[in-house]
């Protein structure tokens, strides 16, 4: 068993930035090849051989192409696009940069910043600067009105808040 | 004979018509000792095509962590803006940053020229949220600001209003084209009619057709806003240090004589 696993790493250096290697129990299975790859696994493989193929060509490729990409390449790493659509799981972290009596103005990296009822449990913690979490609903909240051409916006996103955010042990 | 002296007397009357332009009439311009050496220092920065240097000031990188390719939802689009999206994603409009980089340095180069001929700008933004940062950038750089009420006759009604012979501003920087009840601003039309150019901020709902150097971004963040604050600041110094470089250079400028 422990031979299995020292050529696991030596394995991993030599090909470089490749598919994980598996266990030699599983490769024997899956090297026969004839049941074809679905889902995950194929996507996988023909992305990992797309980046192989990329990577050769990328010496050629001219500086003013990755210029060109440079805002494309930000927008779609950038965290906005990574978090997906608002949904009932997805958490955001903002930070309190204003209070009115009970109500505070969260900026959570979006363009509109949302604004919460305080609840009156965590009252000390959640005052300006503080961190909190927020479960997002909508970053911009917007409607059509009957008989308009374009629609009524609130300047402010929908959010729920969940708390202060705590650092725990884990956690940074 | 007849038809000579009417001729005569309608190009004198054109001529005069033509000479009444409001600001040109109220310029009030000190004229160095020699007008041969201020001609050299009026063409000195038109000899190069990024004089002074606008395009080092921001990158495009610097735009997307201030969130400027952000805009509004799908449905508050204007149409006009089209052209300048790079995309909608999630019902959200998103500006094409390369357009805006190009468009923020043709603005930022001509507000520092503006600057560097002793030019008046005005910041205009009705935005309250940000009414004080925009009072205090103008403050910073020597300029002039205006983000309370606009007053219908401000620019085209100023002769009467504020007396005559008042200078008007050379340049407006809009922060936002838009009031607090999402009308296009009053000063862009004015400014267009007195034959002022602007420079304006102009994000997914706004209509950038009046505007002279549009640069399409997020007019709602606080980020970008102090952002577009602060590179206009740094192009309207950069523009009147230039002068001052130039002034002394040709050693107009003697110390203790008041420059423009």
């Amino acid at each position: 068993m422990s031979a299995v696993w020292k050529v696991v790493p030596a394995g991993r250096r030599a090909l470089g930035r490749v598919a994980p290697v598996l266990p030699r129990s599983l490769r024997r299975c899956s090297s026969e090849d004839d049941k074809p790859k679905s889902g995950f696994a194929a996507a996988f493989v023909s992305q990992s051989e797309l980046g192989r193929r990329e990577a050769s060509a990328a010496g050629a490729s001219s500086s003013e192409r990755e210029e060109d990409a440079a805002f494309a390449a930000l927008f779609r790493r950038g965290p906005l696009v990574q978090m997906g659509p608002p949904g009932k799981d997805k958490t955001v972290v903002g930070r309190i940069f204003h209070v009115v009596g009970d109500d505070v103005y969260v900026d959570f990296g979006a363009k509109f910043h949302a604004v919460c009822r305080r609840p009156a449990a965590d009252a000390d913690k959640l005052q300006r600067g503080a961190r909190v979490r927020l479960r997002l609903h909508d970053a911009e909240l917007t409607g059509r009105f009957l008989g308009a051409e374009t629609d009524v916006t609130l300047l402010e996103a929908h959010a729920t808040l969940l708390g202060p955010l705590d650092h725990g042990p884990g956690r940074s | 004979m007849t038809i000579r002296t009417l001729t005569r007397g309608l190009w004198r009357l054109l001529h005069h018509r033509n000479c009444n332009y409001s600001t040109a009439a109220s310029i009030k311009t000190q004229q160095p000792q020699s007008d041969r050496v201020s001609e050299e220092i009026m063409k000195l920065p038109l000899e190069k095509a990024d004089y002074f240097r606008v395009s080092e000031l921001f990158t495009v990188k610097d735009l997307f962590d201030a969130r400027v390719h952000l805009g509004h939802k799908k449905g508050c689009r204007h149409r006009l803006m089209v052209p300048y999206l790079y995309g909608c994603r999630l019902d959200q409009d998103i500006l094409d940053l390369d357009q805006t980089a190009e468009h923020l340095r043709l603005a930022l180069n001509f507000t520092a020229h503006v600057a560097y001929r002793g030019g008046v700008i005005l910041f205009v933004s009705r935005r309250r949220q940000f009414a004080h940062l925009v009072e205090s950038a103008a403050r910073d750089c020597g300029e002039y600001a205006h983000t309370r009420y606009w007053q219908g006759g401000l620019l085209t009604n100023a002769h009467v209003q504020y007396g005559a012979g008042v200078r008007l501003p050379d340049l407006l920087i809009f922060l936002s084209t838009l009031t607090n009840v999402f009308r296009t601003h009053v000063g862009l039309r004015d400014a267009a009619k007195m034959n002022i150019p602007t420079v304006g901020v102009v994000d997914s709902n706004c209509n950038p057709s009046l505007v002279t150097y549009p640069v399409p971004g997020n007019d709602d963040t606080p980020v970008a806003v102090e952002l577009f604050c602060r590179l206009f600041k740094m192009a309207i110094r950069r523009g009147k240090d230039k002068r001052k470089q130039a002034e002394l250079l040709y050693g107009l400028t003697a110390p203790g004589s008041p420059g423009p």
